[in-house]
């Protein structure tokens, strides 16, 4: 895997879509500018004889309640993960810290955690456990390296081999050390703000109870259609970004472990899960961008995810598709990952035994 | 002043700033190179450390191989006498390679020790065995992490030191391309290793 080249290419991309964020932010301002000048115009200017003059300020107070709209969400969560926000998060999501004496899965993985901080150059995180989750997955929340915290399942303890816990580890420290939750909840944030000013505009269209709509109503109506379009935009392009960096930490993850088996063998395993129904805990649509792996079910379209497909990931990182794998786990390296896997069984076509 | 003079001052000033920029990344990135170093030393201690305990606890099941456990005590004497050398000049090369050596021997001492265990099933359940083995091989990893990440430090000064025109600040104040560890010094390890039965 040209895993410097992916990132390069990754960066990019986040960097393009970003601009086109800002672009269309500045696009729903004149938009609503231009669809409450229209508004106006039909409401008063046109009944009204003289001249059709707008109130004073007009412009600027729209733009102004716009924008305090989008900026207010990214404030609100700014504030929500700032400093302490991290550990409170997770424990939110249900992790509780590991305890390396207790246990010697526990003992394990905090090893491998301090093994990546090494291998990353960065200071170590909190290590924690999501004990009652029997899928493979993990997340790392924290505003930045000084308030980080990694946790992962309960099953990514006990399917996984230390190689593939390296490379699932090791993930979730390239959303740390690229600052992935800050800039996700960021644009989440934003997000919010775009689908409050859709609200807003839905609720001045309500008829209240003397069915009374005449007069706010094209102006609401204006406001919402800018702000569903708004809305739509700046969640596609918030998907796009955080589908980019899910693929920046693969290829963080296997630069610094140089193993396409450690983190490649997680995906393909937790598609082996998926395919027999197992998944991890649900947790908040606000939150899906923080796992190894998405677990709501479906989005409404393939540009709306979160996250790239497990078929996208593992092709990006072995360069051509790879089939699941059977959830065993060895205390030895993984034998290599080429071996074929025995195909889903069909009884009647099952010859009771594998050539390998 | 004339207009022309106010533009390449302006032009000046802002070289000037470039240059200023371009030279703290190189200080940064070469700090980064003798740092990752240090890392490397703190790990070699903490495996040093830790095999006279795997000794100790090994001792007591192994009786009889006396010999694979004193080959490990004394690889491990050197390889620490050669890592105290080495931490005094982090960069230069003789005192690396000489620590590479003993790392190999001892590399290979622990091996053989390991392959011995797996013949007595009593110490491999041992519990503090079971620790032992997982805090060694945390160890080994670490020592690998910490050379991987040396390694990539010194890719990163060197791609700056090299690039045009970050490359004449670099010649300017003499700051010389590094080089990288190499895994092992010995041709007989590099030979394809043969399987007889």
């Amino acid at each position: 895997m040209r895993f410097f080249e992916f990132q390069r290419d990754a960066r990019g991309e986040t960097r393009k879509l970003l601009l086109a964020f800002v672009l269309t932010v500045l696009l729903l301002v004149l938009a609503i500018n231009a669809a409450l000048a229209l508004a106006w115009g039909l409401t008063w200017g046109f009944w009204i004889p003289g001249d059709m003059s707008y109130p004073r300020h007009y412009f600027a107070v729209n733009t102004a309640v716009v924008l305090l709209f989008v900026l207010g969400g990214w404030w609100v969560e700014t504030s929500r993960l700032a400093s302490g926000g991290g550990q409170r998060l997770a424990e939110q999501m249900g992790a509780r810290p590991a305890q390396p004496s207790g246990d010697f899965d526990e003992h394990r993985f905090s090893n491998i955690v301090d093994e990546m901080s090494i291998s990353s150059g960065m200071k170590r995180p909190l290590a924690m456990v999501v004990a009652c989750d029997q899928g493979i997955n993990a997340f790392a929340a924290g505003w930045d390296e000084d308030d980080a915290v990694v946790a992962v399942t309960r099953g990514a303890l006990e399917h996984l081999t230390r190689e593939e816990l390296q490379g699932l580890v090791a993930h979730e420290f390239s959303h740390i050390g690229e600052g992935d939750t800050r800039l996700n909840m960021r644009l989440i944030g934003m997000v919010f703000g775009l689908e409050m000013l859709y609200r807003m505009g839905q609720q001045l269209v309500e008829p209240d109870e003397k069915d009374r709509r005449m007069a706010l109503a094209l102006i609401g109506l204006a406001i919402m259609v800018a702000g569903w379009l708004g809305w739509l935009a700046g969640h596609a392009l918030q998907a796009a970004v955080s589908r980019q960096r899910e693929y920046l930490a693969d290829a963080r993850a296997v630069q610094w472990t140089r193993s396409r088996d450690g983190l490649g063998g997680v995906l393909r395993k937790i598609m082996s899960q998926q395919r027999e129904g197992v998944v991890s805990r649900r947790v908040g649509s606000m939150v899906q961008h923080m796992l190894l792996v998405a677990n709501e079910s479906g989005a409404v379209a393939h540009w709306l995810d979160s996250h790239p497909t497990l078929e996208q990931r593992i092709h990006r990182i072995y360069g051509r598709a790879m089939g699941p794998l059977p959830l065993t786990r060895d205390d030895e390296p993984p034998l290599a990952s080429e071996a074929p896997t025995p195909p889903a069984s069909n009884p009647a076509d099952d010859p009771g035994w594998t050539l390998i | 002043m004339s207009a022309t003079l106010w533009v390449l001052l302006a032009l000046g000033l802002l070289v000037f700033f470039w240059a200023v920029g371009a030279y703290n990344r190189l200080v940064r990135l070469k700090n980064a190179i003798a740092n990752a170093f240090g890392q490397i030393d703190v790990q070699l201690k903490r495996r040093y450390d830790l095999i006279p305990n795997l000794v100790e606890v090994a001792r007591k099941y192994l009786a009889h191989e006396a010999q694979t456990l004193e080959a490990v005590v004394a690889a491990r004497n050197q390889a620490k006498a050669a890592e105290q050398t080495a931490a005094g000049s982090p960069l230069n090369a003789g005192a690396l390679g000489a620590l590479s050596g003993a790392e190999q021997v001892l590399g290979g001492a622990l091996g053989r020790l390991f392959a011995v265990v797996e013949a007595y099933p009593d110490l491999k359940a041992d519990q503090t065995m079971r620790e032992l083995s997982e805090e060694l091989s945390s160890t080994e990893n670490r020592i690998g992490f910490a050379r991987q990440a040396y390694n990539d430090n010194v890719l990163e000064f060197n791609d700056a030191a090299a690039q045009f025109p970050t490359l004449i600040v670099a010649r300017l104040f003499n700051f010389q391309p590094q080089s990288m560890l190499e895994s092992t010094t010995s041709d007989v390890e590099r030979q394809a290793v043969k399987v007889a039965f």
